[in-house]
């Protein structure tokens, strides 16, 4: 078999080479991230942009522990105090927010994907678990080495020896459980929620399996060896093995399991820690099984070492705590006031966003300066509009739009710069490092300038006088969905007074989150704009911001491409809006670009060609089609109580890094009480 | 009055069954979030949409639905008997966990209601024997207080004080009995009692004053006087019986929706009782969740008028059940 590149952990490259930093290449390489776009993102804090949000930092006292010198978020460690092993980390949850019931196959949501990867699940390949830009670097997990095909078509793992399922299986992770893995993704009943990232990527993967039977594109020659067979290259392979659902899984247990969801409360360890409980499963057969006792999902789950670990076979996991107890409380300000108190180690599983008065104590108490963590969050906030709905229907309206918002007071609404950037483009700079200086709507301090939304406006054929108000019956009355608290509700009239000043009218229709975003989803309610939605990176690479764009986003019932960009006639007849349809394109212009071809396109691309292909992506979106007016790259805010003797941010999960954060509470997680 | 309460029971099942009907209306004809699209996913697709929808049985006849959440309730499910189905969001047997939250909630409630009970009746008796007596303006300063102060004030108000800043009392959560100990169960639900029972302990106190005065103003009372009859059994069997017959209504009614869920005083004190559990249900368009907490509610709340109509009997001679 032909080789064209190889990764080798700890040896120099084979192929020669630069002798530092050629495994590196190879990986950006790889997944499309090349040297000079990690430079430049480490530089980041050279930028503009990045220049005002220190000057920001130097007043926000906690940003400068948080941001750390790098002007990178998520880097920080808790300084002089000695890193310490033992104890518990103790924090809790408005609610634990699962998406797929704690089903590694299907569950999609990040702050689980941090419990399987820093603690439950090691797959092929992971990361670093830590904050800033090298968090996102993949390194190898359970695999020892791999090489490419020259042709990018076939990858072969080869595993480590000496990991192990935890107690009761007691055997090695073999290339077979990997397999399985893959199995359970192709099944249709087990609905794995991110399955479009392997289907049609690697051969016989549909998603559409009526039983879970073996992929043909997957080979398994022996336990420590598994090969992938790809349709075509994928330069982000490595991105999509390191999710939670391609991790091994033991066919004994998680074989008992054939419906959506109902795999997640007997979860098999295979890294440093296990669910408490899941050494007294019985797995002699499916009838014994009981659920594992330390997992209540509407109450409790606590993490206990898994006593096969072995750490020298995983270089990204510290594993400095015995345990990991996340509870259930209902009460924010409580759980706040808990991590004040000491009763908890620290948020860091999502604990909904600081109170303000509680917020306000950290950024102002000096004591209290290092317990604030600010991280990136990867995530962009933003208006959508609507190209099927008049006015938005308008290019030059969209523009209006954008230049009018006064972002600066949408910012302000969420709590001022400690909840996040202000964003100009689809992209956050963690993403694509381009994004960083690029500003198509550049408005005096982001506070919206008026007069260059006039002059769009008058270019739409909804300003028939051309003084730069909407004076069309449409603009009258426009239908916005928000959700139905802060801080979206306190943006609404922010909004709507911004867009009155172009002649919009919004009418505000505020909802619960979940309403909200069902109503968004449904392409028959034609929503003309909406506030309330926002986007996080599945992992670091901008193809998982651009597929909202897509013409395949766009479905009746569950769309994400709220915007409708490229939505096709068929579509639009399956969805009943065609006439809507058919209205937006009658006058011969095409105000619903499709961006399928161009995606593709960059997702084949590869190191400075995929930067600059992705650039290029983002800036066609926002100049040339304009579905969304961006506002806010969201951070992460995270408290910390005295116990924590070191805070790690893990980047790709955007929680706090269960598998390298300290304490020194000496509590053991077996006896934590958790209600 | 064995028939009566024979009938009364068959309007209760009546009533129920007309409850869930039109919450399975509400829920299942336009529930405000699919649950069908939350299980698929932050891009959920036409196929695993459908998928989902199968697995959860929402594809199925709207009437064919609700007649299988009756056969469940009647003849029990894969989870036992009576089946309440499974949830949408864990994928697990909805019983246990409803079980165990009405189990919290009933303690909640129960608690509540009888330091209420003890504060607010014998504080109104004491205000109306001696009424305009600074006792009586004090009493009703309270009970102006608590009619005022909400659970949602209160409650973050006591935990701030009480918890936070002076460490008189733990804080929120709930620790069982049979886990964690007397001491550690009591000391953990001493404020929500208190701040639960507060409201409803000033409304009662209020109420007793009130119906006491208006009593202790009746001809049947100047009679009992007249005839010699010593004070302690002129305002005790002669009045306060008389008095506390609404108030006796108020109470079960008040325990019945109590049982029902105290959702914002399980919510501020983080207790997994019922009503917050409903909440979060709802929110995330946890179906069968939602049928079964309103079933457990409109039961409590039916229950609880039947036995207040029988202890009417009891309370007062002239009314009888024929």
């Amino acid at each position: 078999m032909g080789c064209a590149t190889r990764w080798t952990q700890g040896r120099e490259d084979e192929l020669g080479g630069e002798e530092v930093g050629q495994d590196e290449a190879w990986i950006h390489e790889s997944t499309g991230f090349d040297k000079g776009r990690m430079k430049e993102r480490g530089e980041v804090v050279t930028t503009k942009r990045t220049a005002k949000l220190l000057a920001l930092v130097a007043v926000l006292a906690v940003l400068a522990t948080a941001c750390g010198g790098e002007g990178e978020g998520g880097e920080s460690e808790t300084p002089s105090v000695e890193v310490t092993q033992g104890g518990t980390y103790r924090t809790s949850a408005e609610d634990f927010g699962f998406t797929g019931a704690f089903d590694p196959t299907g569950e999609y949501l990040g702050s689980a994907w941090g419990l399987y990867t820093s603690l439950l699940l090691r797959n092929l390949v992971t990361y670093k678990h830590v904050g800033g830009v090298e968090g996102d670097d993949i390194v190898p997990d359970i695999a020892e080495s791999w090489e490419t095909s020259a042709d990018g078509l076939t990858w072969t793992f080869h595993l480590k020896s000496g990991v192990e399922w935890g107690p009761p299986l007691n055997r090695d992770v073999t290339s077979a459980d990997v397999e399985y893995a893959f199995e359970r993704i192709n099944a249709k009943s087990l609905a794995a929620q991110y399955g479009y990232y392997y289907t049609g990527v690697i051969e016989g993967m549909t998603g559409q399996e009526k039983a879970i039977k073996p992929v043909s594109g997957i080979e398994t020659p022996d336990d420590s060896t598994i090969i992938f067979h790809l349709v075509a290259p994928t330069g982000d392979l490595l991105y999509r093995l390191a999710m939670p659902a391609t991790a091994p899984m033991p066919k004994e247990v998680a074989g008992c399991f054939k419906r959506a969801g109902e795999y997640g409360r007997y979860v098999m360890s295979s890294g440093p820690y296990m669910i408490k409980g899941q050494d007294e499963l019985d797995v002699s057969s499916c009838d014994t099984l009981e659920p594992i006792s330390g997992f209540d999902p509407t109450k409790y789950i606590v993490f206990v070492r898994n006593p096969n670990y072995d750490p020298a076979t995983d270089e990204s996991r510290e594993a400095n705590v015995d345990g990991v107890v996340i509870t259930i409380n209902t009460n924010t300000e409580d759980i706040y006031n808990k991590v004040l108190a000491g009763e908890l180690d620290g948020t860091g599983y999502p604990a909904g966003e600081p109170p303000a008065p509680i917020l306000r104590q950290y950024l102002t108490d000096p004591e209290l300066e290092d317990k604030l963590k600010i991280d990136s969050g990867d995530r962009t906030w933003y208006i959508f509009m609507n190209l099927l709905v008049p006015p938005f229907d308008d290019i030059h309206v969209r523009k209006a739009v954008n230049f009018v918002i006064d972002k600066a007071a949408l910012q302000k609404a969420w709590g001022g710069p400690s909840h996040g950037e202000i964003a100009t483009s689809i992209e956050p700079p963690t993403v694509l490092a381009t994004t960083a200086e690029y500003d198509p709507y550049a408005t005096p301090n982001h506070e919206g300038d008026v007069q260059a939304a006039m002059d769009e406006m008058k270019q739409s054929k909804y300003d028939a006088d051309g003084d730069g108000v909407c004076d069309a019956d449409v603009c009258d009355g426009v239908l916005m969905i928000n959700r139905n608290y802060p801080p979206f509700s306190d943006m609404s009239p922010v909004i709507q007074d911004n867009l009155a000043q172009i002649g919009i009218n919004i009418k505000v229709r505020e909802l619960d989150s979940s309403t909200a975003y069902t109503t968004d989803q449904t392409v028959e309610n034609l929503i003309p704009i909406a506030a309330n939605a926002g986007w996080g990176k599945d992992y670091a690479d901008p193809s998982t911001f651009a597929v909202l764009f897509l013409e395949s986003g766009i479905s009746c019932t569950g769309q994400v491409n709220y915007s409708e960009v490229g939505m096709t006639q068929a579509q639009a007849e399956e969805c009943n809006v065609i006439d809507a349809w058919n209205a937006a394109t009658s006058n011969g212009q095409n105000p619903l670009p499709n961006v399928d071809e161009k995606f593709t396109e960059c997702n084949a691309a590869l190191g400075d060609a995929r930067t600059t292909c992705w650039t290029e992506f983002d800036q066609y979106l926002m100049e040339e089609v304009v579905p969304w007016a961006p506002y806010l790259w969201a951070t992460v805010l995270s408290t910390l109580s005295d116990s924590v003797t070191k805070y790690e941010f893990d980047q790709f999960a955007g929680t706090i890094s269960y598998s390298r954060i300290a304490v020194d509470n000496g509590l053991d997680p077996n006896t934590v009480p958790v209600g | 009055m064995g028939r009566y309460i024979v009938r009364r029971l068959l309007w209760v099942v009546f009533v129920l069954f007309v409850i869930t009907l039109i919450t399975f209306l509400i829920f299942f004809v336009m529930p405000p979030t699919d649950p069908a699209i939350n299980f698929a996913g932050r891009q959920p697709t036409t196929e695993l949409v459908a998928e989902v929808r199968h697995q959860f049985g929402l594809d199925k006849p709207l009437v064919v639905q609700i007649g299988l959440f009756y056969k469940r309730i009647f003849f029990g499910d894969e989870y036992g008997w009576p089946g309440m189905g499974f949830s949408f969001v864990t994928r697990s047997a909805l019983k246990p966990i409803i079980l165990g939250r009405l189990s919290v909630t009933m303690q909640l409630a129960l608690g509540a209601a009888m330091m209420w009970v003890l504060l607010g009746i014998p504080t109104g008796i004491l205000s109306a024997l001696r009424p305009r007596s600074i006792f009586d303006r004090l009493a009703m300063g309270f009970a102006l207080i608590g009619v005022s102060a909400p659970v949602f004030f209160l409650g973050p108000l006591f935990l701030y004080l009480f918890w936070y800043k002076l460490r008189l009392a733990p804080g929120s959560g709930y620790y069982s009995i049979g886990q964690y100990g007397l001491g550690t169960w009591a000391s953990h639900f001493i404020m929500p009692w208190i701040v639960l029972a507060l409201l409803y302990a000033a409304f009662y106190a209020r109420m007793t004053r009130a119906n006491l005065i208006e009593t202790m103003g009746q001809d049947y009372i100047r009679t009992a006087r007249a005839k010699g009859l010593p004070e302690r059994r002129v305002v005790f069997k002669h009045g306060l019986r008389a008095s506390l017959t609404p108030v006796v209504t108020m109470f079960g009614l008040d325990l019945g929706a109590l049982l029902g869920g105290a959702f914002i005083t399980e919510t501020v004190f983080n207790l997994p009782g019922i009503g917050a559990y409903a909440i979060k249900s709802v929110a995330s368009g946890d179906l069968y969740a939602i049928l079964d907490v309103t079933i457990i509610a409109g039961f409590f709340i039916t229950f609880a008028n039947l036995v207040v109509d029988v202890v009417y009997a009891f309370l007062d001679p002239r009314v009888r059940y024929s």
